[in-house]
C-alpha cells in the first residue's frame, strides 16, 4: 500500500520565499510541490473569470503567516512531480472549460496563449534558475542511485570496480539531468511557440506573420553561414576553457583529500611504534578511501554540519591527543558545500593538535541557514602565514583553496607567539 | 489499515462520471461536449494529482 507522506505541519503562508503574500510558496511546502507550479496554477486561474486572483486575495486574508523560517522540506521529484504536475495542469483545464462554458470568459484570443505562456514561461525561467527535480551531481545525503552497480569491497580488484561503479554513478546523474534539462526547455519553447501561433490565428495575423517570418529565417541563414566559422571557434575555446578550469579544480580537490587523508596518515604511521595501531590506521584510510572513490559517504559520515564537526573534532583529538572543545550554535543538512568547510574545519584542528605545542583547540560554529561560519582557535606558538613554503599545501590547498572552490572564503589569523585563528565563512547561494 | 488515497480519488471519480452518464442516458440531463469535458478533465486531474501526491518523496 501506498502511504502518504504529504503533512509537512501546519498551512502558513512563507513570506520569505514568496513573491507578494507567500500564498502559493506556503501552499507548495505543505504540500512539497514545486513553487512554480502553484504559481502558475493562480495566474491561469486568474484568466478564468477573475479566479486565481480572488483565491490568492483568500488565502492572503486566510492563512496566517509563518512566524519563523520552518524546517527544509522535501520537494517531491521525478514520476511523482510530473503527475502532480500533469494533474493540477488537467485541474485548471477543467475550470478554464467550465468558465467558458458558464460564459465568464474574456476571449479565446486572449485566454488560451496566456495559459500556454504561462505554462512554457514557468518551465523556461524554471530551468533557467537551476530545477530541483534533476538529481544532484554528488548528494551524499541521497541514496545510491539503484541503477549503479552495486559494488562488493570484498571482491578482487574492489578498488578499480569502485572507481568504475563511482564514475558510471557520476556518468548516469549527468546524463539523467542533461535529459530532463533538454526536455523541460524544449516543452517550455514549444508551450510559448504554441501560445505565439495560437494568438496569430484567433487574431487573423497569422498570414502576415508567416511574411515576416519566411524573411527572418533568410536573414539567419544568410547571417549564419557568413559568422559560422567564427562562432564555432569561439563556442570551441570556451568549452575547452570551461573543461580545463573544472580539470583544475578536480586536480585541486583531489589533492587536497589525499593531503587530509593518506598523507596524514601515511605521517602517523612513521611516527607510530605499535603494529597493531598501524594496521588500525590502515584499515581506516582503506575504508574511507575505498567509500571516497565510489563516491560514497565514508563509514559513520554524519548528514549534519554539528555532528559532522564534532566527529572531525573527535577524530583529531584520538589521532593527537589533543583536547578539542566544539561549540555549535544552530545546524544544517551537510551538502557539498558544507562538506567542504568540514574538512577545511578537520584541516585546521589538525594543524593546531600538530602545531600549536598541545595547547586545547576551541571550535566554535554557527549555521542559520544563510551564513556557516566556523572558527578553529588554539593558544600556540603561532607561525608567519607569509613565511610557509610553496609546497606545503595544508593550508594553501586543504583550506582557504578548499574553501574558495565551494564558493565560501577562508582567513588565517596568526603571528609568532600569539596563537592562530581559522575563520571559515560560506554565504548560501542565491 | 489506511486506505489508498489514489484508489479512493479514482473510485469516485469513476463514480461520478458514471452517475452523470447514467442521468444522460435516462434523459434527466443534456450531455453535451461541453458540459462533460470539463468534468472528463476534473476527473483525470484528480487521479493523476492523488497519485503524485501520495508516492513516497
Amino acid at each position: 500500500m501506498t502511504t502518504s507522506d504529504a503533512s509537512t505541519g501546519d498551512l502558513r503562508r512563507d513570506r520569505e520565499e514568496g513573491w507578494i503574500g507567500g500564498v502559493a510558496a506556503g501552499i507548495a511546502r505543505r504540500f512539497g510541490i514545486d513553487v512554480s507550479l502553484v504559481r502558475v496554477a493562480f495566474v491561469v486561474a486568474t484568466a478564468a473569470g477573475g479566479v486565481g486572483l480572488a483565491a490568492y486575495a483568500l488565502g492572503w486574508l486566510v492563512i496566517p503567516a509563518g512566524d519563523s523560517r520552518p524546517a527544509r522540506v522535501r520537494i517531491r521529484t521525478g514520476r511523482a512531480a510530473v503527475e502532480v504536475a500533469v494533474g493540477t495542469a488537467f485541474l485548471l483545464l477543467a475550470v478554464l472549460l467550465t468558465f467558458r462554458a458558464l460564459g465568464i470568459w474574456f476571449s479565446d484570443a486572449v485566454v488560451w496563449p496566456l495559459v500556454l505562456i504561462a505554462g512554457g514561461g514557468a518551465l523556461i525561467w524554471r530551468q533557467s534558475m537551476g530545477g530541483s527535480s534533476a538529481p544532484a551531481a554528488r548528494d551524499p545525503a541521497r541514496p545510491e542511485d539503484p541503477r549503479t552497480p552495486p559494488v562488493d569491497p570484498r571482491t578482487a580488484g574492489a578498488k578499480s570496480s569502485a572507481t568504475e561503479a563511482g564514475r558510471h554513478a557520476v556518468a548516469v546523474r549527468e546524463t539523467t539531468r542533461a535529459a530532463v534539462a533538454i526536455s523541460r526547455t524544449g516543452l517550455g519553447i514549444a508551450l510559448v511557440v504554441a501560445a505565439g501561433i495560437v494568438f496569430l490565428q484567433a487574431t487573423g495575423a497569422l498570414g502576415a506573420a508567416r511574411d515576416v517570418l519566411l524573411a527572418v529565417i533568410a536573414a539567419v541563414v544568410v547571417l549564419g553561414v557568413i559568422f559560422a566559422p567564427w562562432v564555432v571557434r569561439l563556442i570551441r575555446s570556451l568549452t575547452e576553457e570551461r573543461a580545463e578550469r573544472i580539470r583544475s579544480q578536480e586536480r585541486a580537490e583531489v589533492a587536497a583529500h589525499l593531503h587530509d587523508s593518506v598523507l596524514q596518515t601515511l605521517a602517523m604511521v612513521q611516527r607510530s611504534d605499535n603494529p597493531a595501531e598501524v594496521a588500525a590506521l590502515a584499515r581506516r584510510q582503506e575504508r574511507e578511501l575505498r567509500a571516497w572513490l565510489a563516491g560514497r559517504p565514508a563509514p559513520g559520515q554524519s548528514s549534519r554540519l554539528a555532528s559532522a564537526l564534532e566527529a572531525a573534532a573527535a577524530e583529531v583529538e584520538e589521532q593527537h591527543g589533543v583536547p578539542v572543545e566544539v561549540v555549535v550554535v544552530g545546524d544544517r543538512d551537510l551538502d557539498q558545500a558544507h562538506e567542504a568547510v568540514v574538512a577545511a574545519a578537520r584541516e585546521a584542528m589538525t594543524n593546531a593538535a600538530k602545531f600549536g605545542g598541545g595547547s586545547p583547540v576551541d571550535v566554535y560554529a554557527e549555521s542559520d541557514g544563510q551564513r556557516t561560519h566556523v572558527f578553529v582557535r588554539d593558544r600556540g606558538p603561532g607561525f608567519d602565514p607569509g613565511a610557509v613554503p610553496a609546497d606545503r599545501r595544508g593550508v594553501r590547498e586543504s583550506i582557504v583553496g578548499r574553501m574558495r572552490r565551494h564558493g565560501g572564503r577562508a582567513r588565517v589569523t596568526s603571528e609568532p607567539g600569539s596563537g592562530t585563528e581559522v575563520e571559515l565563512v560560506l554565504e548560501a547561494r542565491p | 489499515m489506511r486506505p489508498d488515497l489514489a484508489s479512493l480519488v479514482a473510485g469516485f471519480c469513476i463514480l461520478a462520471l458514471g452517475v452523470v452518464l447514467l442521468l444522460d442516458a435516462g434523459g434527466t440531463i443534456d450531455l453535451r461536449f461541453g458540459g462533460f469535458a470539463p468534468l472528463a478533465c476534473a476527473a483525470i486531474g484528480a487521479t493523476l494529482g492523488a497519485v503524485g501526491m501520495t508516492r513516497p518523496r
